[in-house]
């Protein structure tokens, strides 16, 4: 492919796409709406995706002659400063840029500041993610993106692979056995991204939708599919026209890309109820599941990974053309930290680091108190001392989702685990009793530790059952939060049932008689 | 009449029939299968699951006459066309290669080893029966099916005294029993969310009248056209779904206090003391205008889709805790 790519300029600055402030201060041309436009003859202003780092945004970067010099939130005249210096061929120089970083003059790919919160983990996957203009091929292309790879290729990258996140039919499974069977299908198959409702994939489809499309073309390739579909949450508008737009100027896929949004809940990106939304169901509920086959889209065989699963794929299937083995081949997992930190972060890390390694890109308000782990439904854990793969994780039960919830002392974790079983009760599909009325009871036996009933015995119980007998994972997954602060925070349910709240938030304070 | 008249009046197309519920795979095993339920191996046709070999082992007398835990598969029909939905999964068995499954919708497999009485098949088994219970508001001596109820039977069965979670006694969660109806009356207190009769409606009458609604504890039987009661809905009265019901909450008329315990002011239809009646007014033929109603129903879905999601992503705060 022949494309247009970043890399070959002599001078960039850019700016986060959607803060047309900042493409107005490097010029009048970018404000027209283009992705790049050129503010004089030299310099060329890229709008890209974000970096995933909140604490940085809006960040800003000018890149020349093997340097770049990075401005988190530098503001508007800041920007248009910079911009004007980068003409004169200057980098770093005005302002107080967060770091000046030298690479290669043809980066590719983002050069990493290692002494600041883009540093953490390693960047694989989010390489692109804040140097890469969304919407334009060619800076996919620059980096090695657009493989061309056969049947054969996929197979062999796909070989240990293991699908990221609940939305992923595969999750937490060698997505290899799933492959095969569609192979039987050849032809007839269906593939299914599923970036619905977790960060790390918006994050994908908002900042690299390329390496999410490419991942799904492979599939598309290898299959023969006769669909290839990307489904993401109506919540998540940008990643929506981003990926759109980007399937519209992918060149020559195996099989047209459909974008379908479905609705902004919880359960619509289990993929049994992702496929129901896709085939237009107005209500959503789990499928059962056969065991040891593929789940059907419209009557065909269908796969269902994640963004994040196919974007692995991609990268596996490049290392495999370039020839990397997979001994020298780094696995990571994509994380976002969240709840009581200053500004979210999503990094990636490598399978071989700590999640609290992630915690170096967040600012904690408040004293670390605990960790939700692995989304809505995670495991409430005090050390966050694990690697981020399903082997670590779930050793702990914790969830592998990806997300960590940082939970700090102010908050209460009875309170927290309550709102969490009651959140499940009132957001299940309502298809399974286990799920719909054990979500019930559970938030009815929480509340009667207030009154002094705390009877670990019977929640442990109900919790057995729900994880056992739910017809999918909301169901399974809603009982982890009780569980696991139970085994890890049992002091607190005990406090609450003597009538005291160790972090002063649920009883109202006594009046003392004057 | 004219043709416009005449395309209200048939029954509506099957693709346009919207129950709310999900497309399931089939679940039944593709070759016959020998498989050993507690001990006792029993052979099955093409076409059976687990719950097939249970039902065989029973039959073939094994353990003094059945297995040697009962199951009771509460949702499950036995017939073509309806189910198995799996929703109660009070049919939870143990397996050998795949640990816990739900025996109504699990495949029988040549060489399959099933547990009915392993701890936590017997624990799941019992503690979703309790979950049933929980939320059905077992007025036994002013129900119409005291003593044909599947539920209650399930619960004599498992020895129930006193379920884990109670009943659902709660005057204020009352839903009004819908009389309106001159055939059928509907008790949602009673209703377990088997599905039974939303199959009988759509996939073996194909009249599209009743579906499945809401999401979590507001999941409740509805009418597809979008109606709150009986009366309104566009039901042709053809009874099926009381047939298939396996509680008390769908009734024919004229037999809801057949089985009641005679106390004299207390009867099935102001047992939950709120009811909606009939209106009376004329509808004109028994058969509504189907295809007119239905304009409606698919409006009421995608506003009723759009609330449903503005509630759900209101965030943890809408209710106050604990």
């Amino acid at each position: 492919m022949d494309h247009d790519s970043l890399a070959d300029r002599r001078a960039v600055i850019r700016v986060p796409a959607g803060h047309d402030a900042f493409a107005d201060a490097t010029t009048d041309a970018a404000a027209a709406g283009d992705e790049t436009a050129t503010a004089d003859e030299d310099v060329t202003v890229a709008r890209v995706g974000p970096t995933g780092i909140g604490a940085l945004d809006p960040l800003v970067t000018a890149t020349a002659d093997g340097e770049t010099a990075f401005y988190a939130d530098p503001g508007v005249d800041l920007t248009s400063e910079v911009a004007a210096d980068l003409a004169d061929g200057t980098v770093g120089a005005t302002g107080d840029p967060l770091t000046v970083v030298d690479h290669d003059p043809d980066a590719a790919t983002l050069p990493v500041p290692e002494d600041t919160a883009l540093g953490v983990g390693l960047r694989r996957l989010l390489r692109g993610a804040g140097w890469h203009r969304p919407t334009d091929p060619g800076d996919h292309a620059a980096a090695g993106g657009f493989a061309d790879a056969g049947l054969e290729d996929v197979v062999t990258a796909a070989d240990g692979l293991v699908g990221r996140g609940w939305g992923d039919w595969c999750h937490d499974e060698d997505v290899s056995p799933t492959l095969d069977r569609a192979r039987d299908a050849f032809g007839d198959v269906a593939v299914v991204v599923n970036a619905h409702g977790t960060a790390a994939d918006a994050l994908l489809a908002e900042s690299v939708p390329f390496s999410v499309l490419e991942g799904a073309d492979l599939l598309a390739t290898a299959l023969d599919a006769e669909r290839v579909v990307l489904y993401l949450s109506e919540a998540d508008e940008t990643a929506r026209e981003r990926i759109e737009t980007a399937a519209e100027r992918y060149s020559d896929p195996e099989t047209a890309f459909e974008v379908v949004a479905g609705p902004a809940v919880h359960r619509a990106a289990e993929p049994t109820m992702a496929l129901e939304a896709i085939e237009g169901n107005h209500r959503l509920e789990a499928r059962l599941r056969r065991p040891g086959e593929l789940p059907v889209l419209d009557g065909a065989p269908a796969l269902v990974h994640t963004a994040r699963t196919v974007a692995h794929l991609g990268a596996r299937v490049r290392d495999k053309l370039a020839g990397l083995t997979p001994a020298g081949r780094m696995d990571t997992r994509i994380v976002t930290v969240t709840g009581d930190v200053a500004s979210p972060a999503t990094v990636e890390l490598a399978g071989t680091e700590r999640l609290d390694a992630a915690l170096e890109a967040v600012s904690v308000t408040g004293e670390f108190k605990a960790a939700c782990v692995g989304g809505r439904f995670g495991g409430l854990t005090d050390s966050l001392a694990v690697t981020p793969t399903p082997f670590g994780l779930t050793h702990d039960d914790l969830g592998t989702e990806g997300v960590v919830e940082i939970v700090s002392d102010e908050r209460c974790l009875v309170e927290f685990v309550g709102r969490r079983a009651q959140r499940a009760a009132d957001t299940n599909c309502g298809r399974c009793v286990p799920c719909r009325e054990g979500a019930t009871q559970l938030t009815e036996l929480l509340r009667d530790v207030y009154d002094g009933d705390y009877h670990r015995e019977r929640i442990e119980e109900l919790l057995r059952v729900m994880d056992g007998s739910s017809v999918c994972a909301f169901g399974v997954e809603a009982a982890r939060p009780a569980r696991t602060a139970m085994d890890v925070f049992e002091s607190e349910f005990e406090a609450h049932a003597d009538g005291r709240c160790p972090a002063s938030v649920c009883f109202e304070p006594v009046e003392v008689p004057q | 009449m004219s043709s416009d008249d005449l395309a209200g009046d048939v029954p509506p197309l099957t693709e346009d029939i919207a129950p709310g519920t999900a497309t399931d795979p089939p679940v039944e095993s593709d070759d016959a299968a020998t498989v050993t339920v507690d001990g006792t191996a029993v052979d099955l046709p093409p076409g059976s699951t687990l719950l097939d070999a249970v039902e065989a082992a029973e039959a073939s007398g094994a353990h003094d006459g059945g297995t040697a835990e009962t199951v009771p598969a509460l949702c499950h029909y036995d017939r073509a066309e309806i189910g198995p939905r799996s929703t109660c999964r009070t049919c939870m068995v143990e397996t050998d290669s795949e640990g816990l499954v739900p025996a109504c919708s699990h495949p029988a497999e040549d060489g399959a080893v099933v547990s009915t009485d392993a701890e936590r098949a017997v624990e799941a088994r019992d503690v979703n029966l309790d979950l049933v219970l929980s939320n059905h508001n077992l007025r036994c001596t002013t129900c119409g099916k005291n003593g044909r109820c599947d539920l209650q039977d399930a619960a004599i069965e498992n020895d129930v005294e006193e379920p884990r979670y109670g009943v659902l006694d709660d005057r204020d969660q009352y839903e009004p029993i819908d009389d309106s109806s001159s055939f059928i009356q509907i008790d949602r207190n009673k209703c377990i969310l088997c599905n039974r009769c939303v199959e009988a409606c759509n996939d073996v009458q194909v009249e599209g009248v009743l579906r499945m609604e809401g999401t979590g504890t507001d999941t409740r039987i509805g009418f597809q056209n979008g109606a709150e009661t009986m009366e309104d809905s566009t039901c042709v009265s053809c009874g099926h779904c009381a047939t298939v019901c396996p509680t008390g909450s769908l009734v024919e008329k004229g037999i809801e206090d057949a089985t009641t315990i005679q106390i004299p002011g207390f009867t099935q239809k102001n047992s939950v003391g709120k009811t909606y009646e009939r209106t009376g007014e004329s509808k004109g033929p028994m058969t509504p205008k189907k295809a007119a109603e239905r304009t409606e129903c698919e409006s009421a879905s995608e506003a009723e889709r759009v609330d449903a999601t503005a509630k759900e992503t209101a965030g943890d705060e809408r209710r106050d805790w604990p």
